[in-house]
């Protein structure tokens, strides 16, 4: 279950790059779970598998906030190493459970290399007045550097620990029945608690919503 | 006559996508800041690098703001430098500037559009979209708003320096935060009853159970991500040493 050689390299591109999205350079949001899972489930040549942990992860991650210096958890690079361990799982709903808790774990290793990133880049802070002109740039650059490779080896670090895991764990065992009906519910769940990020008094407009998605279901 | 012509200023906008790229707990993006300020503060102090260099080791202190409309001050910083303002009126209105900054554009973008945008994305995948139908619309929809605020900011800024506080009292972001809440809630009702209906199927005792686990999560609010983290565990653990062989 150990990825080759080739999509690792391409899963810890993708890392950095996701990681660099998150906060240092961009902002795209194309380090959502959501969309990090599914590019990783394009690395691994199935992208609609990765939306698939992509929904999953992205549920649980959608009150997680990045105001002002909190420590919060980080979705990116971890779900790139989801989409594609799911990608790769022949969609088995009981490998995707151990994906999404393994996931779980990895965005908050990755919350915490963010702090600690952070702390080192104090070295970068502040330019004395007689610096030559391109020092600020030059200090932007090594902090984007460092982050890239941050982002990168943990993807890789994830794809590569989850690939061995998955190998030696027997989660075939695991009913499909139950991961499935453990991961929908999951959804609903976290899902219809982003009510409180809009405001509990929206309820009418979530009311219609749900029924609007009643209706979906009657016709289709 | 502006000294900050049409090429800083595209400088400063794509500069302004690195705000954060060396963000620090002394000084947050204060190094940021004076990587987007360089292109202007290089036109504003040319053939005079003293001044060049103090400006920049200025703006490179302590700051603080959203990310998109960071914008704002840098725009409204470079032409407050180009005005000949004395540098202390600088750092004042900073100081003064940043808190605002942040909080409306955590209130806009964080609590309501990104979530709403993402929503949309969810939703189109649970109605059965095709994968890029899905991250293209969230993609879309999210950053049209985000790239509007990063060119608004700088445009703003630039223009009104500053009287930069009298532009974002009339900007249009309560408008935009009421409009996005109202639809993030419609979508959070119709992602909800798509993933209950997905998990129930053809079998109608769960939809009892997703609507139970719907309630459960309005309940939880931001502690749904460690109960259902528990809860996935328990079902894990379960799985691999009680289910029937």
């Amino acid at each position: 279950m150990i990825p080759d050689l080739p999509l690792l390299a391409a899963l810890a591109v993708l890392g950095g790059l996701v990681a660099l999205d998150g906060a240092s350079v961009g902002q795209l949001m194309l380090s959502r779970p959501f969309a990090a899972a599914t590019l990783g489930g394009l690395a691994a040549g199935r992208p609609g598998e990765g939306m698939v942990a992509g929904v999953v992860l992205e549920a649980l991650h959608l009150a997680v906030l990045p105001v002002g210096a909190a420590s919060y958890p980080e979705g990116g690079p971890p779900a790139v190493a989801a989409g594609a361990a799911f990608a790769a799982s022949g969609h088995s709903y009981a490998a995707l459970l151990g994906i999404v808790l393994f996931a779980l774990g990895c965005e908050w290793v990755g919350g915490k290399t963010v702090e600690r990133m952070r702390q080192l880049n104090v070295r970068f802070s502040g330019v004395a007045p007689g610096a030559a002109p391109g020092t600020v740039g030059r200090r932007v650059a090594a902090a984007v550097a460092l982050d890239f490779a941050r982002g990168a080896l943990l993807a890789l670090a994830a794809a590569l620990l989850l690939g061995w895991l998955l190998g030696r764990v027997q989660l075939s065992r695991v009913p499909e029945e139950w991961a499935r009906l453990a991961l929908g519910l999951t959804v609903a769940a976290a899902v219809a608690s982003a009510l409180r990020l809009f405001g509990r008094g929206h309820w009418p407009f979530f009311a219609a919503g749900a029924l609007g998605g009643a209706a979906l279901l009657v016709l289709g | 006559m502006s000294r900050i012509g049409a090429g800083a200023r595209r400088s400063m906008l794509l500069r302004s996508f690195a705000v954060q790229g060396a963000w620090n707990y002394r000084s947050f993006i204060g190094t940021g800041m004076a990587f987007v300020l360089a292109p202007a503060l290089r036109r504003v102090h040319a053939g005079d690098p003293a001044a060049l260099g103090a400006a920049l080791s200025r703006h490179a202190e302590l700051f603080n703001s959203h990310p998109y409309l960071a914008t704002v001050a840098a725009g409204a910083v470079a032409r407050l430098e180009d005005d000949g303002t004395p540098a202390e009126t600088v750092v004042r209105f900073k100081n003064a500037l940043r808190g605002s900054l942040g909080a409306l554009g955590d209130r806009l973008v964080w609590l309501v559009w990104r979530p709403a945008s993402v929503l949309l994305g969810v939703s189109l995948v649970l109605a059965g979209a095709a994968w890029w139908v899905a991250l293209l619309a969230f993609l879309a929809v999210y950053n049209a708003l985000h790239l509007w605020m990063r060119a608004w900011g700088l445009r703003v800024g630039l223009r009104e320096g500053l009287g930069v506080a009298r532009a974002l009292r009339e900007a249009p972001f309560p408008a935009l935060g009421e409009a996005g809440a109202r639809a993030g809630a419609v979508l959070a009702g119709l992602a909800t009853v798509l993933a209950v209906g997905r998990t129930a199927g053809s079998a109608p005792e769960w939809w009892g159970v997703g609507a139970a686990a719907a309630a459960l999560g309005i309940a939880l609010g931001r502690r749904v991500r460690p109960t259902a983290a528990v809860g996935l565990l328990v079902v894990l653990i379960a799985g691999l040493l009680l289910a029937p062989r």
